[in-house]
């Protein structure tokens, strides 16, 4: 898997690159206006898979934060540090999406609604933990700061999301337990497809991001093995 | 955490208590930190004077938001204090030297700051009652029941976080960016159940933040617990 060339990340590349044209064409060409709302809704198909990805990112950072704490091994660390900037990445499209979408729909670029408060609050701790292992002046020991700081960021997300829906709601619902499917067939299977999509386009950026951090490490043990032999003789 | 057998040293909570009264014994002798967290408060407090007209908005509305904010900015000179004291002799490396659970080490570090922060409060709730004009006798009770269990929380993740910052070499600039969004719901939680206590509701009015700040408390404890022996490790 070493290189760019490599058959698996060529092929992931090539499906990317297939399903996202689709996307775009089935968002812009198949999928019906919105009665209300017209073409503005055509949004929703990026907003609301880059919002499941963000936040299904959040938990593959959980995942690998446990797992670097308890083997210590790097590959976990490095697909920590990159499902958190890919968090951080998708929680900032679905940050500027949003209020593209509510400026027309609600009239206001910005309002104090649980889910915009919980993916906002989401990108400041992601942002956090960038921030820490960044600050940290060895790579082993902001790996192990930041895999904390992920578990505890993790764990807050769902009590943050409970906390700001009590505190106040008006954020569109459009699924949920006990309400009809509101989608128009057309409309469900656009997003089905860009979930898929952007599912995919995660996976490849997932696996790119974790090489690079694994040669760094590679460039980083070269750097210090020359060090060493450069002190020595 | 020792390999193959029990700890020489003392026991859990006897560890735990060592290490608060420890800190709790050095700022009783310097009072560093309780004399500026006590001084930034009130300054806070007049801050927010000027931002917004006390007197004319009943106190039930901002009160409970400026005290939280407050208690929140002075929390974290504690917890950062806790943490740097330690580091000017290296005496952390003392104490991870020490043969006890580095849970012990956490609680007892936490339980330091939560005492540190509930005198602050022990002082800033009279101050506020006077200075904003509510009842405080009529609401102590359940007043202090709220402060408390959302004190702990905030405690809890502002002694891991210090240790955090500490670790990295950075003070309480990292502490506040990472203290703040974290602890958010335990603060929205907290201005919640302040404000409901000061209209004068009963506690049942507000159970079910009571109950997500209750549990934020234990998970925490928990995460904690476990985690801040990874913190420690150099």
């Amino acid at each position: 898997m070493d290189r760019l060339s490599h058959p698996v990340t060529v092929a992931l590349l090539v499906i990317v690159g297939v399903l996202m044209l689709g996307a775009n064409f089935m968002v812009f060409l198949y999928a019906p206006d919105e009665r209300v709302m017209g073409a503005v809704q055509r949004i929703f198909y990026f907003h609301v898979p880059a919002a499941m990805v963000a936040f299904a990112s959040t938990f593959v950072m959980l995942g690998a934060s446990i797992a670097y704490l308890w083997t210590r091994r790097r590959i976990w660390d490095n697909l920590a540090r990159s499902a958190t900037e890919l968090a951080l990445l998708f929680c900032a499209l679905v940050l500027v999406t949003g209020p593209i979408w509510a400026r027309p729909a609600w009239g206001v670029w910005w309002t104090w609604e649980a889910k915009l408060t919980t993916t906002l609050l989401l990108g400041l701790l992601l942002a956090a933990c960038v921030l820490v292992r960044s600050y940290a002046d060895s790579a082993e020991k902001g790996a192990r700061l930041a895999s904390v700081l992920g578990i505890v960021a993790a764990l807050d997300v769902p009590i943050i999301y409970r906390a700001v829906d009590w505190w106040r709601g008006q954020h569109p619902v459009v699924f949920g337990p006990g309400k009809k499917d509101p989608l128009a067939p057309e409309m469900r299977n656009t997003l089905s497809f860009c979930l898929l999509a952007f599912l995919s386009l995660y996976a490849l950026l997932l696996l790119l991001r974790t090489r690079i951090a694994c040669h760094e490490d590679r460039v980083q043990d070269a750097t210090e093995m020359l060090g060493a032999r450069g002190e020595s003789a | 955490m020792t390999r193959g057998g029990r700890p020489p040293g003392p026991g859990f909570l006897r560890a735990c208590w060592i290490v608060a009264a420890k800190d709790l014994r050095l700022e009783g002798r310097t009072l560093d930190a309780l004399s500026s967290m006590v001084l930034f408060s009130l300054i806070v407090l007049t801050v927010f004077s000027f931002a917004f007209d006390l007197t004319t908005v009943p106190s039930a509305r901002l009160v409970p938001g400026v005290l939280w904010t407050t208690f929140a900015f002075s929390g974290v000179i504690a917890f950062a204090r806790s943490f740097q004291t330690e580091r000017i002799r290296d005496s952390l490396t003392a104490l991870i030297l020490s043969p006890v659970d580095r849970g012990a080490l956490f609680s007892g570090k936490a339980l330091a700051n939560l005492v540190l922060v509930l005198v602050l409060q022990a002082v800033l709730l009279p101050l506020s009652a006077v200075f904003f004009g509510y009842d405080l006798p009529a609401v102590a009770p359940s007043l202090v029941f709220v402060v408390l269990l959302h004190t702990v929380g905030i405690a809890e993740l502002g002694t891991l976080f210090a240790a955090i910052a500490a670790r990295v070499g950075r003070g309480e600039a990292l502490l506040a960016t990472l203290l703040f969004p974290f602890s958010s719901p335990l603060l929205i939680s907290a201005v919640k159940c302040t404000s409901a206590v000061l209209e004068g509701k009963p506690l049942a009015a507000v159970k079910p933040w009571l109950l997500v700040a209750g549990g934020f408390d234990v998970l925490y404890f928990l995460v904690a617990l476990v985690t801040f022996e990874y913190v420690l490790e150099d």
